[in-house]
């Protein structure tokens, strides 16, 4: 016996078993999901990732843990990691001289390349772009 | 261990009693011991005097290694009346069953004696020490049975012997377990030998230890005392050992900062206000946030020990579960943190560019790697560059705007980093729909604000008065006003349903001040536009665009002549010049809408253009498509000076807003820069166009000297005129010059 299963993606498949199809649509709840964006944001995001020097970008939470990135897992941890403990001192310094005061942006040049970190008290926003072609 | 009696009823099962008896058998057995045997006979004993009621008697009898009996007897006969107590054996199987008995207030003194030793040792005891038990079980047997009577207790443990049967409705039952306090129990008692002076006794103490202390002076040598040894037993010393829990110890540091402080102080007080503001926000709420923030916050970060790596997470940042990531990416505040992260980014691409419009020095990057290619490319550079020349900067595109045609641009009054551009075909016969972008300095690769427009845009104008807005003329003669402080899309009013709106296309629309009142003091800022219906209106903003028709041109404009372009005098602003579509410049006065004050027409073509001198009120240019730029005084009806360098069609001219001498003038395929006090006959700098690509639009910038030039393809591209000099000052008095020797030789 055949079912088929209607996705919402419009896309339709064929199962010869009732098991098939439950297997489905239960990998389909599952999945858990990219969490959607709104498409401007979407949008100015990927601008930001095409933009001449740019090597990725990192979305965290306040917690550190990345959200969203377009570089590997293992890079990804890293920057997240270490520029959250960056940030956490940097805020602490800035609002230690005036506590009405906080953070909004950390920009970190080296040789090679510039780290910016765009803050707010419920995410990090992360970009590395390289300077120099 | 707890030391209160505890009075709990509740059905037993005997299977458990006997289970824990035999458990304690096999433990006896287990740990061989000396006195283990009688403890054991005790036990079984015990047992068997249990069992008496249940089970038959079982004898056990112990025999020495020469065969003879020597089963201990019990010191004391149990009577039958004592069943009671027998039953209390059967409780030490723990030790808490133990203390439960031990502690009956209502035992003998000889009982209390022992049974208090006893509970000294199992109260140090803990569960695993199994001799003990033996031995508190040794001795109580020993002395249970010097006992004839034992006195039921009023605090009995209850054990039924006869079985129930634990129901449902038992177990849910509700059981009252009462606590209460025992006796001060007294471990050690050793009163103080210190008397005080102040005390009554003191003189009676005093004369006796004065005695005493004769006796001890007068025991030498006397012969009332001998000395005599004695020996003394040395009691056998046992070592005990006890346990307890390991004590954790957890080491705990806090920094207070000044921000943590404020934050207890402030905190509490945020919450109040955002609850209030933001009842929705539940979830991810900041205040839910603020909260959580305080006693985290307590545990304050530590940069140097290694402890501190873990304090870490949990400073700073409100640690408190899931901001949801969707929430995250949707907010607000991720947008406006992208913004300015993207125009940083842009900003160090197009670092050197900015610095160079906004004259700042440039300043060599010095960590770029520095080749010979690159070497010579600068001494060829320095070596060109002593000719006026434009140098291009940077374009503003982007792929909305790839292939349209820019037919105005318009920088904002107060912010002069905004730049307004429309995007319309010239061609009457292209109906694409028209685009206005707004684009910002700081990022040129993406408009700050799009509007899709029904028809192509022919012109632009932001508002003085109220810098937000932007009027858009176009093809179809609809008026908008765009409010561009907002993110909204559409525009916030439009001429579309006004009865009186302009029925062919708008060429040119102009914020401008113009008196209202009959007194002719108050101005007031009103639009006026000019289409080529030939009619130049003023419109009001109210809820919509109204419509005051400033004026009709007469049947002879209104059948023949479209109007084109306008601007209006940059003193008196109720005078204006309007160009026809005939070659016809008109000198208008607002006040006076039926007549003309003055009537120039000396252009074979259509006039594009007309700008005022920004400064000599008196002078003004034109332009048109006869190939032409006339350069007029106000009263003359002859244009003072004709310029022409090519054959082709001028669409857009500007004076410059730094030097009255210099404009700027855009043919078909060239950007040409006059000065006039260089040449009459040639400009300074002619920039051709990239081949196939035709320039519309030609607009300063404000305070630098750069130049903007609009083209078909889509794209600004914003020009440095390089070494161009001019002589000091902003030219008036050269222009005055020019045009006085002019106007001699006419």
């Amino acid at each position: 016996m055949t079912a088929t299963l209607h996705f919402r993606s419009g896309k339709k498949r064929q199962f010869r078993f009732s098991w098939q199809q439950r297997d489905a649509l239960n990998r389909r709840r599952n999945n858990p999901t990219i969490p959607k964006m709104a498409s401007e944001v979407e949008e100015t995001l990927k601008r930001i990732e095409g933009q001449r020097g740019v090597v990725g970008t990192v979305v965290c939470n306040a917690d550190g843990i990345p959200i969203r990135s377009s570089l590997d897992g293992v890079a990804t941890a890293q920057y997240a990691r270490l520029l959250r403990k960056l940030t956490v001192m940097a805020k602490s310094a800035v609002r230690d001289i005036d506590p009405q005061n906080d953070l909004t942006f950390l920009r970190l040049r080296s040789q090679k390349c510039e780290i910016m970190v765009g803050l707010e008290n419920e995410f990090l926003v992360i970009v590395i772009q390289n300077l120099h072609q | 261990m707890l030391t209160c009696s505890v009075t709990v009823s509740y059905g037993s099962s005997s299977r458990a009693l006997n289970g824990s008896i035999s458990g304690l058998h096999q433990v006896n057995h287990s740990s061989r011991h000396t006195g283990s045997n009688v403890s054991r006979k005790g036990l079984s004993m015990a047992g068997d005097s249990r069992s008496t009621i249940q089970t038959p008697r079982q004898t056990v009898r112990v025999l020495n290694e020469n065969g003879t009996d020597v089963t201990p007897q019990p010191i004391s006969h149990p009577e039958p009346g004592a069943k009671h107590n027998r039953v209390y054996l059967d409780e030490f199987s723990g030790p808490s069953d133990i203390l439960s008995m031990l502690y009956q207030p209502t035992t003998a003194a000889s009982l209390t004696v022992p049974f208090s030793r006893s509970v000294f040792c199992s109260s140090k005891i803990s569960r695993s020490s199994l001799s003990t038990i033996e031995s508190v079980n040794e001795e109580r047997v020993d002395t249970f049975y010097k006992q004839d009577n034992y006195p039921a207790s009023y605090v009995q443990v209850e054990r039924e012997e006869v079985k129930e049967q634990v129901t449902e409705d038992m177990l849910n039952e509700v059981v009252n377990i009462y606590l209460t306090e025992t006796e001060t129990i007294t471990h050690l008692d050793m009163p103080g030998i210190s008397v005080s002076v102040d005390a009554d006794d003191a003189e009676a103490i005093k004369e006796r230890n004065n005695r005493y202390a004769e006796l001890c002076k007068n025991r030498m040598g006397n012969d009332k005392y001998m000395d005599r040894s004695m020996q003394a037993f040395i009691g056998a010393s046992k070592s005990k050992q006890v346990q307890c829990d390991s004590i954790v110890m957890v080491d705990t540091a806090c920094e207070a900062t000044t921000w943590d402080m404020y934050d207890s102080f402030y905190g509490a007080e945020q919450d109040k206000t955002e609850l209030t503001a933001e009842p929705e926000k539940s979830g991810y709420s900041e205040s839910i946030v603020n909260s959580s923030r305080g006693p985290e916050k307590t545990t304050s970060l530590l940069s140097t020990t290694s402890i501190g790596n873990t304090t870490l997470e949990e400073t700073g940042m409100c640690s408190d579960d899931a901001a949801d990531p969707r929430l995250i990416l949707q907010s607000e505040k991720f947008q406006k943190v992208l913004l300015v992260m993207e125009r940083c980014i842009l900003a160090n691409i197009f670092q050197p560019k900015l610095a160079a419009y906004r004259q700042l020095p440039i300043v060599e990057d010095c960590d770029s790697v520095v080749t010979p290619e690159t070497m010579e490319h600068r001494e060829e550079d320095v070596e060109r560059s002593l000719s006026p020349t434009l140098e291009s900067l940077w374009v503003f595109s982007c792929e909305l705007t790839k292939g349209r045609t820019i037919s105005c641009m318009a920088w904002n009054k107060k912010n002069p980093d905004l730049l307004a551009v429309g995007y319309g075909e010239f061609d009457f016969r292209d109906q694409t729909p028209g685009l206005v972008c707004c684009w910002s300095l700081k990022n040129p690769t993406w408009p700050e604000r799009v509007y899709h427009c029904n028809t192509g845009v022919t012109s632009l104008d932001f508002s003085a008065k109220h810098p937000y807005r932007l009027a858009v003329g176009m093809t179809d003669g609809t008026i908008a006003i765009y409010y561009v402080y907002s993110q909204d899309k559409t525009c916030a009013v439009s001429s579309s349903k006004c009865s009186k709106k302009h029925y062919s296309s708008t060429w040119q629309v102009k914020w401008a001040e113009q008196d209202m009142g009959l007194s002719g003091d108050d101005k007031e800022e009103a639009l006026m536009s000019i289409s080529a219906d030939g009619r130049i209106s003023k419109w009001f903003l109210h809820d919509d665009l109204d419509l005051k028709d400033k004026k009709k041109k007469g049947e002879i404009l209104r059948s023949l002549n479209a109007g084109f372009c306008f601007d209006f005098h940059p003193v008196d602003s109720s005078i204006y010049l309007a160009g026809s579509i005939d070659g016809t410049i008109y000198k208008c006065s607002s006040s006076n809408s039926q007549q003309f004050l003055e009537t120039y027409s000396q252009h074979f073509g259509p006039v594009t253009r007309i700008k005022w001198c920004p400064f000599n009120p008196n002078v003004f240019l034109s332009c048109s498509l006869d190939w032409t730029i006339k350069l007029w005084i106000q009263d003359q009806l002859t244009p003072l000076l004709c310029l022409t360098s090519t054959q082709k069609q001028v669409h857009d001219i500007m004076w410059s807003p730094k030097w009255a001498t210099v404009f700027g003038a855009i043919n078909e395929g060239q950007m040409k820069i006059w000065n006039l006090d260089y040449s009459t006959l040639d400009p300074v700098i002619v920039h051709m166009a990239a081949p196939g690509v035709k320039m519309t639009s030609l607009l300063f910038a404000l305070q630098t000297d750069c130049v903007l030039v609009g083209d078909n393809s889509g794209q600004v591209t914003v020009y440095q005129i390089k070494n161009f000099t001019v002589g000091e000052g902003n030219q008036v008095d050269t222009l005055e010059s020019i045009i006085s020797s002019a106007v001699a030789r006419l």
